[in-house]
């Protein structure tokens, strides 16, 4: 075991080292490289023994993943964003295959205007394709989800291949102190993986992911795709403990940070949450009953850690670093979904749209939403949704659109 | 290069290891080639599927193989050969499977995926010289959503996206030579009708590595229009009359195969075929007829010059 | 709202006779939906088509469940379960067959309590070859056999569906429908609409919590080798391929090498033998064996006879 500065990038590298991942195919984009250049040069020095293949895009990489998992080994890719996005078809058709292997996004803003800065629209495009994700907070648990993921994926109550997500920027290129764990503990906690029956063998022929007809054999297949997903639940709990046990650090499904005595929680996904967290240790300084609750896993959906938490709380801040067009936050919805009809469920649920494209979010902006939320529970009646967007911002954008020549009083008149 | 075993048409397996009871078209000259093809390649085999007639060869619970099969999608079924062909060889090399249990990796998709879709990651795996063996059973059009023009449609064919008197406006895109500009082990041609030269090819690819590509024209009863018990004159056909060069190209030397000494002119293979009807009825076409026999002229003569084979 | 269902084999026009019939109660002012449904299979593989007619507006979607009429183009399919023509056929349901065979005979065959009827005037051949032919008289049947559809409705729906064939086939087939048509009068009005199951007398679905089962089990896989050879795809057959042995050379088995469907395997001898219950009936072998040997015969007339083909 030692303590050392890693990128997120680099603890991703480390986690993949560690896990004795037999193969790796691999197709460059930012802010993810960094992560396959670590591993390519660690293959090239002889201190991994591992294939990394450069495929011709995100979809030929995550169908070689798949196979490959499909044949038996342990398989690790990563991409972002975009790359993500071309990938999407292949995303969905392995998690139906049942294939283990492990992915790390790195999130980045979705085109269009293109960016090279983090928000979550990338990874939840990849919600309901059968991936589990686990999110992560900080570099340390970036490498720690890795091993804990491969665990997860194989585990014969689930099968099914899980992304670990970072955001880009603000953990793939930001060094943290970050514990590598010995070899092997590593080893004892994750032992190599037995495909069983679920391989490509002369002796065994097999044919895998066929067609089917009719609406009953597709059901039965979808819903027990979404059945081992549901037990990636208590499986991740086991999992968590032992890890615990074994490393010395607790990672549940639902991350609870000073919510047993708070009156309103922020909900927030990734490394910001941990900026929610001295927004919150500021705000009870003044006095105010505020904690923060932070999804660790988003699929499957912790609804019981996350209701258990949330009852009797009378109000709830919802920070979306993704937009549904036409709808709002993702979170939000998938907060009231998991909290409707429920008994002591908070009545007032806030939606607040945020950090999309890298757009910080100040502390005076958590403080605000507290206010805000505050508020809402007073009145009984949760306010719009809000974008969180200031006077500045948008004289800045207007500088920007005077350059470009947008000049709104001319439009349509100078044809 | 050792001697062949098809010295003659007697040779040819008389078992075949194709299950029968697939939903293909009766007729299908792309189920005959593919028959052909795995009598010879045999069990040990992964076939990786993109999207086309074929992925329904597998139907849950049913599957008329005897070796192994995955589908993947349209696009990407050469990456998923890498990925098993890269997990077979970690597993041998780190010894977790013995050499029994190792397979040959066959690719098998449709034209729409070969001339299209596909390119990018045949291109790709060709360029990293996986080992692998890529059947391209080539019916012209996409058929199984009933025979729209693709990249591999002739021109003036008629198809349910070029239904109107001139037929499809394009030309026929040349895969041979794309894959061939690659420079993998072997390239080759072949049709299900000669079945002897389809042999002598699929066992001298399979005694090879690295990329290697067939493309097998396909005739279609159900795309180009013609009664199923065509299906084999048609193919003769489509080599007598020069339309389709039965061919092979290794590490770049370019050989055809059966050279059609005394072409039949290309009507003897257009008029067999409702596709081409409109060549012929209510007027003939002679403009049309003559450009496509042109082409083929054309073809013959460029490669009949050793120097630029 | 009547509900008819019309069974066939792909590429025998049942599409096209639920189009006419669609159209033809849309010209007499129904609502109408009309509907083709296939699996994966191709020519010569069981499939059906549907239609709905009502006076209301149709919410109804998808296959029928209780048909009132059941045409069935092609009584080869009758018996063949996977084909689903006896689904849900009560009392109520009138069957029209396509067969040479009596109404008495099929109705005793299939122990139904319902009214059997057969295609009337269809000469025998001919019609097996000529599915437009079929699908137009089937369609005729069915709109005479309801009795809310006038000669002038379905004469205009079979030019309008059928226009883009030509006014040779448009004919051809108007000659057909029409007479048989003409020849179903004293059936007029033997099809009636059913009644709609009521809300509080329902069939419990009897729902259940799916298990979980893992992906050993439950991954879309199949563990087992050529199971293809399950289905019997000899059903699709409308001619049989018949060897003559007398003529057979034992060459250098040209019909086992072409045959698409691995459907000709040869025995010990060296002759061929061809699998019925897989060959689709392509032809490839009769047009292929050199010194024709094989010859095609109608399907029906193989099965009424000795059993042809095999090496005696």
């Amino acid at each position: 075991m030692k303590r050392t500065l890693l990128t997120g990038n680099g603890a991703a590298a480390w986690g993949v080292r560690l896990a004795g991942v037999d193969y790796v195919p691999a197709f460059p984009i930012t802010p993810q490289t960094e992560i396959i250049e670590t591993i390519a040069n660690w293959i090239d020095l002889g201190e991994m023994d591992c294939r990394m293949v450069t495929l011709e895009s995100e979809h030929s990489m995550i169908t070689a993943a798949g196979a490959a998992a499909a044949t038996g080994v342990r398989a690790f890719t990563a991409t972002s964003s975009q790359g993500l996005l071309y990938a999407m078809e292949m995303i969905y058709t392995v998690a139906g295959w049942r294939v283990p292997f492990v992915m790390v996004n790195v999130s980045r803003g979705l085109s269009a205007p293109i960016t090279l800065e983090p928000d979550h629209n990338d990874i939840l495009v990849a919600r309901d394709s059968g991936f589990l994700q686990i999110h992560c907070a900080t570099c340390q648990e970036v490498l720690d989800s890795i091993l804990m993921a491969f665990r997860l994926a194989e585990d014969e109550q689930v099968r099914l291949p899980v992304i670990v997500n970072m955001d880009g920027f603000y953990l793939s290129f930001t060094r943290e102190p970050v514990e590598i764990p010995d070899a092997d503990a590593v080893t004892r906690f994750l032992p190599p993986f037995d495909p069983e029956n679920i391989c490509f063998r002369a002796s065994a022929p097999v044919s895998e992911a066929v067609a089917v007809l009719g609406g009953p054999p597709y059901s039965y297949f979808r819903y027990e795709t979404h059945l081992a997903s549901l037990n990636a639940v208590p499986v991740f709990a086991k999992i968590a403990e032992e890890f615990a046990q074994a490393f010395g650090r607790t990672y549940e499904a639902v991350e609870a940070y000073r919510t047993d005595d708070a009156e309103l929680v922020f909900v927030i996904m990734g490394s910001f949450a941990t900026k929610a967290k001295d927004a919150v240790d500021r705000l009870r300084e003044a006095g105010r009953s505020v904690g923060l609750l932070r999804p660790r896993l988003l699929r499957p959906f912790p609804n019981g850690d996350i209701r258990r938490i949330l009852a009797g709380k009378k109000g709830v801040a919802v920070i979306d670093q993704n937009l549904s067009m036409g709808m709002g936050g993702v979170l939000h919805s998938e907060l009231a979904s998991a909290l409707y009809g429920q008994a002591h469920a908070p009545p007032v649920l806030v939606s607040f749209i945020g950090g999309l494209g890298g757009r910080d979010i100040g502390p005076e902006e958590f403080y605000e939403m507290a206010s805000v939320t505050r508020k809402a529970v007073e009145d009984g009646k949760a306010p719009a949704p809000r974008l969180l967007y200031t006077e500045k911002e948008l004289r800045e954008v207007r500088k920007l659109q005077a350059i470009a020549q947008v000049e709104r009083e001319n439009l349509g008149q100078n044809q | 290069m050792s001697e062949t075993v098809f010295k003659r048409m007697k040779s040819l397996p008389s078992a075949h290891l194709l299950g029968a009871g697939t939903s293909l078209c009766a007729g299908c000259g792309g189920l005959e080639a593919l028959k052909e093809i795995y009598d010879i390649l045999g069990e040990k085999t992964v076939i990786v599927n993109a999207a086309g007639c074929m992925t329904l060869l597998t139907i849950y619970p049913f599957t008329p193989f005897r070796g192994s099969w995955l589908y993947t999608a349209m696009a990407s079924a050469p990456a998923g050969a890498q990925g098993i062909r890269d997990a077979l060889d970690i597993l041998l090399h780190k010894g977790r499977i013995s050499p029994e249990e190792d397979l040959k990796v066959v690719v098998l998709t449709g034209d729409g995926a070969a001339y299209g879709m596909g390119l990018s990651s045949t291109s790709g795996a060709i360029e990293r010289e996986l080992d692998f063996l890529y059947i391209c059973y080539d019916n012209e059009g996409y058929g199984n959503t009933g025979q729209q023009f693709s990249g591999a449609t002739p021109h003036g064919a008629r198809t349910s996206t070029s239904k109107g008197p001139r037929g499809f406006p394009g030309y026929k895109k040349d895969l041979f030579a794309i894959w061939s500009a690659h420079r993998p082990s072997y390239v080759a041609t072949v049709v299900g009708a000669e079945a002897l030269d389809l042999a002598r090819k699929i066992e001298k690819a399979a005694g090879l590595k690295g990329p290697r590509l067939i493309i097998a024209l396909s005739p279609c009863p159900t795309g180009w229009s013609y009664d199923p018990k065509e299906t084999v004159e048609i193919g003769k056909l489509a080599v007598k009359t020069g339309v389709w060069p039965l061919k092979e190209s290794i590490n770049g030397e370019v050989v055809h195969t059966k050279v059609p000494h005394k072409r039949l002119p290309v009507e003897a293979y257009l008029e067999r075929q409702g596709r081409f009807a409109h060549l012929f009825s209510p007027q003939r076409n002679k403009v049309l007829l003559k450009e496509i026999q042109a082409r083929v002229d054309a073809y013959w003569e460029r490669v009949s010059q050793p120097t630029l084979l | 709202m009547y509900r008819i269902r019309f069974h066939g084999r792909g590429g025998q026009g049942m599409k096209t006779a639920s189009r006419i019939l669609g159209r033809a109660f849309f010209l007499e002012g129904f609502e109408v939906q009309d509907a083709p449904r296939y699996g994966a299979e191709r020519r010569g593989a069981p499939m059906f088509a549907y239609v709905r007619a009502s006076r209301n507006t149709i919410n109804e979607r998808g296959i029928i469940r209780r048909p009132d009429l059941v045409v069935v183009a092609d009584d080869t399919l009758v018996p063949v379960s996977a084909a689903g023509v006896l689904q849900g056929v009560t009392e109520h349901t009138v069957m029209l067959i396509n067969s040479n065979e009596k109404p008495e005979v099929w109705k005793d065959r299939l122990n139904i309590s319902g009214q059997v009827l057969t295609m009337p005037s269809v000469a025998e051949k001919e019609d097996r070859l000529e599915p437009r032919f079929i699908s137009a008289s089937c369609a005729g049947v069915a709109a005479r056999l309801v009795g809310v559809i006038s000669r002038t409705s379905l004469k205009q729906a079979i030019s309008a569906e059928l226009a883009h064939l030509g006014a040779a086939v448009v004919d051809k087939n108007l000659a057909g429908a029409l007479e048989s048509y003409d020849l179903m009068g004293s059936h007029s009005g033997s099809v009636t609409p059913g009644h709609e199951v009521p809300a509080y007398a329902y069939q419990n679905p009897e729902w259940i919590e799916l298990p979980f089962e893992d992906a050993r089990v439950s991954a879309p896989a199949i563990h087992a080798t050529a199971t293809s050879e399950k289905m019997k795809t000899g059903l699709w057959r409308t001619m049989r391929p018949v060897i003559d042995y007398s003529r057979c050379n034992r060459c250098w088995w040209v019909c086992s090498t072409f045959c698409p469907d691995s459907a000709i395997s040869l025995d010990d001898e060296g002759y061929p033998q061809i699998d019925y219950e897989h060959c689709k009936g392509c032809m490839v072998c009769v047009a292929q064996c050199p010194s024709h040997a094989i010859h095609a015969i109608p399907e029906q007339e193989a099965e009424a006879g000795t059993p042809a083909g095999e090496r005696l």
